[in-house]
């Protein structure tokens, strides 16, 4: 169905070529998942499946794509708007209308689809991707999941017979994730249709796919999923325990795990992980640097924080979880002051933060926010890192110095838009962290990041912790909280759910559970790491 | 369409295109007359029909118009009052201290004495312009220019998307301006001031035009720009109905602006040229095989609606070719005005809408309790 | 990276066509809002009330073919997208200023953008910033095709001003902000001075057949009177806003413009892949 014959791409800015060498071949109905690093060339590959590279980019291809035998050198992507339907990350960026069924039909309406044809579609679409309760809704007023429903169901409703999605759940929470992914499984099995799918959280989708395209500096290679799996550069922690355990064939998920990890779970029978334990809030030690009492905050005139008691202590990692729209922005918004308590009280280092003014406030209190870009503003790194050193009144040279230490390979002069996601949360958090605030709250750090960044976030924050910083992180992803946390506070509709700490919190809740406390049920092992120290000592 | 689409009693928004149609023609039969007891039955007609048949939910925009033409004469009328009128008066009300104004002044007087006349003369002008605004606030209440959207000729439909992408966007691009602010904080800055303006505008650009590109991205995928395909003959038509078009506009406007030219001249070639010009809006693409998504039926509550506000229009401007008494009303000496009988029945064939046109669909469900009203569901699933 | 971006590679070129019709645009467009000094004693329009509502309808008309012919032979997909963005930003600005007098941040968004996408995106970016604002703020009145077409005019001539940079190119910008912000209020007032006075054939109102010095020493007192206040800020906010707020705007719009490399083709070569 879709085929590269020897393919190149190189891009104008004389820089090396973004791929090279491409054979590659996916089969009709076949779900196809690419892997790689951030910067491996993944988005350039997909985006090349419909001609946008080099129609749209501009830069120069080498080699032959065809897509159900159509050359792109001849097809413009507008021409292959019937064959192949391409979705992004962000769902809203893609939305050319504004309500449902609108953008629903507006592929069509492009293509010139009759009327009859066009709305009957629409129907079949609305209801294969279970949009049918909000089909005259506003897109801006859906959730994250039907969203990126509804930005599948655009491409959809025209009947292309390959779809390509760059990363399409990484924006969302795993419930929604979840929903994309059913549907889409839906469409591989019961309509044939071909997929290419992008994705850095391969934990969620690894054992639905047919075939693994592993991407590495622009060069590419396919193979079954198993097989590719254990060589691959990037795997999800189901693998890591694979490899660990020297399973052959490498299990994808949970259910083929828990079949073979018998022997490694009476290996380990009878002992604890190490891990230690570093909660000081149960052990009542370290100052108080966030404490919330009875907190209730609105947005507007509805309260989404309904009566919040907790604290963050100098030294512990909290992770704060919850579904999208429980509050978990709005704590952390009220935390550094944004957002003021309308009952109860909220104080950083014992003072109110939304009467602090913002220079008082930096020096108690440091927030990332969900798009670090928000913090950015410079037109390079340089720029940006002294810009922030005035704000901070600290030192010329903290923030790059502090840089260097999260993120060694940046460089001055590339412009902060252009850094990879993981390259700009350590911006971000540089700039935070050179006002030294005690406390630091960060909110979904790991949305776009790969494994890699991930793992550099985790050691970041850990040495954070380990200096006496309070650190409140709101997060989805229970890798990383699993790796992370101390403890673990869960809120749902503004209410506190859960508080203790992360070992019980997480082998305990079946939502919250990461895989391998799902393989290694009922013992209590959360991170390969753990199994790994654990397995080296026997 | 279905046979149903006829009846008026089948609830759905009216064709966004018949609400202007009839509101034009009630501003056109407001731009007639100075009578204000006609003016204000225009007005009260156009909001009569806003509240039986505006659709529930979004924020009507009829009462900000009525506030904008109150506005209106009350500057006529201000202006009246400090700068004097040619107004012939001799009711003096008030006397205002005038001012000296230094010889050569083109004729300008500041003050002095405000009489009746000049005010009612002020007042009754100012009062057709807000009658027109209201009007024209109606078609704005009754059927969002957003929907008109849909029905610009293709020739303008890549301006249209830009448009729509733009009202789709515009929100987002609020709330990131926000956040944006918001995030000053963090870094210190209380966010005030042209130089945070400044700040602010930059990364919300950015992040506005990296969002542009994956927009892009996404319609070219899906097909946008892919059925252009004008042929040389319907482009050579284009260009000529347009300059034919230019041509005629630009020597109909010299030719009404003077006063040497044969009179007829002027209007004629302005509306040739005016033709020509929309003729080649709708040429200049007639081969587009895009198609449209669930169209606006147009039925007869359409045809009524625009019939109404037509006969209404006509009505007026039929009397005020006739010289109808009190069309114009007399200000000096100041007399109260009479009313006309036959511009008040064409006006208030205005109101037919308010009975034969449908019911908006959340309107209806509203008063779902009335067996009548047929449910919007059912009958779409029906159709 | 510099002034001449625009110029090598205009976003959206002026065709002969789009020139002719934005010509004859103009000329209608000044005699819509210059009407009340050029129509002589006796002339069709002299006397009646009706200018106002007949240069309403033609303006509308000859703004579509304006737009429709500067986006003829279609805008490819990058354009519109970019258009729709910048129209709302400049439109949410408008908002953002209609509270205050005056105040109107548009412009300074206009002339920057105008400035960068050149004369054609400059021209349909004003016309399309104002209706989405008029769309935003839920009216859109008679006046709208008027405020479109002054609007388009300041994006246009942001767009053809000469090639400067640096700080020189910021201080001919907030040159030109200043006087467009001016000359935009001058000519929308003339368009609603005889609505408001007409009919009253003293101080400052326009009187239908007097001769043009004393209609024009009328329209300057009601000017001065009336909107200079509102027209003065408006200039000198946009001034200031270009000296602050120019240079990260105009990097930021560059930086945009080259990302989205408009008019780019991408090109294939046969063979082998690279390092193949």
């Amino acid at each position: 169905m879709i085929r590269f014959e020897d393919v190149g791409v190189r891009f104008d800015d004389g820089g090396e070529p973004v791929l090279s060498a491409v054979d590659l071949q996916v089969d009709e109905g076949e779900l196809a998942l690419v892997v790689g690093a951030t910067g491996s060339g993944k988005t350039t590959l997909l985006r090349c499946v419909n001609g946008l590279v080099p129609h749209f980019s501009g830069g120069t291809l080498s080699g032959r794509v065809t897509v159900d035998g159509r050359d792109t050198r001849t097809h413009r992507p507008r021409d292959l708007a019937d064959v192949v339907g391409v979705v992004g990350q962000d769902p809203a960026a893609a939305f050319v209308t504004d309500t449902v069924e609108e953008e629903l039909a507006y592929g069509m309406e492009s293509l010139g689809v009759h009327g009859d044809v066009m709305r009957r579609r629409v129907e079949e679409t609305l209801d294969l991707l279970g949009l049918a309760d909000v089909r005259q809704r506003t897109l801006r007023t859906l959730s994250g999941g039907q969203q990126q429903r509804v930005a599948i169901g655009g491409v959809l409703a025209a009947h292309p017979r390959v779809l390509v999605l760059d990363e399409p759940t990484s924006a969302l929470d795993p419930v929604a994730a979840e929903e994309v992914l059913a549907a889409l499984t839906r469409l591989v099995h019961d309509l044939g249709l071909t997929v290419l799918l992008a994705e850095h959280r391969l934990e969620r989708v690894v054992q639905y796919a047919d075939r693994v395209v592993v991407v590495e500096n622009g060069r590419v290679s396919s193979d079954l999923p198993a097989a590719a799996m254990a060589t691959s550069p990037v795997s999800p922690p189901i693998v890591d325990l694979g490899r660990l355990a020297g399973w052959s064939p490498l299990p994808l998920s949970v259910r083929d795990a828990r079949r073979v990890v018998g022997p490694m779970r009476t290996q380990l029978a009878g002992r604890a992980p190490n891990r230690i334990v570093r909660s000081v809030t149960m052990t009542g030690q370290g100052e108080a640097l966030l404490s919330a009492r009875a907190l209730v905050v609105n947005r507007g005139r509805r309260p989404v924080l309904r009566g919040i008691d907790l604290e963050v202590r100098a030294g512990e990692v909290v992770a704060l979880m919850g579904r999208n729209g429980s509050g978990k922005s709005t704590l952390l918004a009220a935390a550094c002051g944004l957002l003021p308590a309308r009952v109860g009280s909220v104080r950083t280092g014992g003072l109110d933060p939304a009467s602090l003014p913002p220079r008082e406030l930096l020096r108690r209190v440091g927030l990332v926010p969900q798009d670090p870009g928000l913090l950015l503003y410079g037109e390079t790194v340089s720029a940006e890192c002294r810009a922030a050193d005035t704000d901070m009144r600290v030192a010329p040279g903290t923030t790059r110095t502090l840089l260097v230490y999260l993120a060694p390979d940046v460089e001055d002069r590339t412009h902060p838009r252009d850094l990879s996601e993981g390259q700009r949360l350590a911006l971000a958090l540089a700039i935070v962290l050179a006002g030294e605030p005690p406390l630091v709250l960060l909110d979904e750090p790991t949305r776009g990041l790969d494994y890699g960044a991930k793992t550099r976030l985790v050691a970041s924050l850990r040495s954070l912790a380990a200096e006496r910083h309070g650190v409140l992180v709101a997060t989805h992803d229970v890798e990383l909280v699993a790796e992370l946390a101390d403890r673990v506070v869960v809120i749902a509709d503004g209410e506190l759910v859960t508080d203790g700490p992360a070992d019980a919190v997480l082998a305990g809740s079946p939502a919250f559970a990461p895989q391998v406390a799902k393989v290694m049920h009922p013992q209590p092992w959360l991170t390969v790491a753990d199994v790994a120290a654990a397995l080296a000592a026997s | 369409m279905t046979r149903a689409h006829h009846d008026p009693r089948l609830p759905r928004l009216l064709h966004p295109a018949a609400w202007w149609a009839w509101a034009i023609g009630l501003a056109m039969a407001a731009s007639r007359t100075t009578n204000p007891l006609l003016l204000a039955l225009v007005v009260a007609v156009v909001g009569y029909v806003v509240a039986a048949r505006r659709e529930l939910g979004a924020a009507s925009p009829f009462g900000a118009f009525l506030r904008l033409g109150l506005f209106v004469i009350a500057m006529r009328v201000l202006f009246q009052a400090l700068l004097g009128g040619g107004v012939p008066g001799r009711t003096v009300l008030l006397t205002l201290p005038e001012v000296p104004l230094p010889p050569g002044s083109g004729g300008l007087r500041l003050g002095g004495s405000v009489t009746l006349e000049g005010v009612l003369a002020a007042a009754y002008d100012g009062a057709r312009l807000a009658a027109v605004l209201a009007c024209i606030g109606a078609a704005n209440a009754l059927a969002s220019p957003r929907r008109l959207l849909r029905y610009v000729p293709a020739t303008l439909y890549e301006v249209g998307t830009a448009l729509v992408v733009a009202l789709t966007y515009a929100p987002q691009l609020v709330e990131d301006a926000r956040r944006v602010r918001a995030a000053r904080r963090l870094r210190g800055h209380a966010g005030r001031g042209p130089r945070e303006l400044a700040r602010l505008a930059a990364p919300v650009l950015d992040s506005a035009l990296e969002r542009a590109l994956d927009l892009a991205a996404s319609m070219e995928s899906r097909g946008y720009g892919r059925s252009v395909h004008r042929d040389a003959r319907s482009r050579r038509q284009a260009t000529t109905l347009t300059l034919v078009g230019l041509g005629g506009v630009v020597a109909g406007v010299y030719g009404l602006l003077d006063g040497g030219s044969a009179p007829l001249l002027g209007l004629p070639l302005l509306l040739v040229g005016s033709a020509a010009a929309s003729a080649s809006l709708a040429v200049g693409a007639r081969r587009e095989p895009r198609s449209r998504y669930r169209p606006d039926p147009w039925a007869a509550p359409e045809w009524v609606v625009l019939a109404s506000g037509a006969v209404a229009g006509g009505l007026v401007l039929v009397a005020a070719q006739r010289g109808v008494q009190d069309i114009v009303v007399q200000t000096s000496p100041a007399v109260w005005p009479t009313v006309p009988w036959l511009p008040v029945v064409g006006l208030l064939l205005g109101l037919v809408p308010a009975w034969l046109s449908p019911l908006p669909p959340l309107r209806a469900v509203e008063r779902v309790g009335d067996s009548r009203v047929i449910h919007t569901k059912g009958i779409r699933s029906a159709s | 990276m510099t002034g001449q971006l625009a110029r090598h590679a205009p976003v959206l070129a002026v065709r002969w066509r789009a020139a002719a019709t934005l010509g004859a645009t103009t000329l209608v467009g000044l005699a819509a809002f210059l009407w009340p000094f050029l129509a002589q004693p006796g002339s069709g329009l002299a006397h009646g009330s009706d200018a106002p509502w007949l240069f309403v309808l033609l303006i509308a008309l000859l703004t579509a073919l304006v737009v429709a012919e500067l986006s003829g032979g279609g805008l490819d997909a990058k354009t519109v997208a970019v258009l729709g963005v910048l129209a709302a930003a400049g439109g949410a600005l408008r908002v953002l200023g209609g509270g205050t007098a005056g105040l109107e941040p548009m412009f300074f968004l206009l002339v920057l953008a105008g400035r960068v996408l050149g004369r054609g995106v400059g021209f349909v970016l004003g016309a399309l910033a104002v209706l989405v604002g008029a769309f935003l703020t839920g009216g859109v009145g008679p006046w709208a095709p008027f405020q479109m077409i002054a609007a388009g005019w300041v994006g246009f001539g942001a767009g053809a001003l000469p090639r400067a940079s640096g700080r020189l190119e910021r201080v001919m910008l907030a040159g030109y902000g200043l006087v467009a912000g001016l000359l935009y209020g001058v000519v929308m007032n003339l368009w609603f001075w005889p609505f408001l006075t007409s009919g009253a054939p003293a101080g400052a109102a326009f009187v239908p057949g007097d001769p043009v010095a004393a209609n024009l020493s009328r329209y300057a007192a009601f000017y001065l009177a009336t909107s200079l206040g509102w027209d003065l800020p408006r200039g000198v906010l946009t001034a200031v806003l270009v000296m602050v707020a120019g240079r990260p705007v105009l990097a930021s719009l560059r930086r945009g413009t080259r990302r989205a490399a408009f008019g780019t083709t991408g090109q294939f070569v046969a063979g082998h892949g690279e390092g193949g």
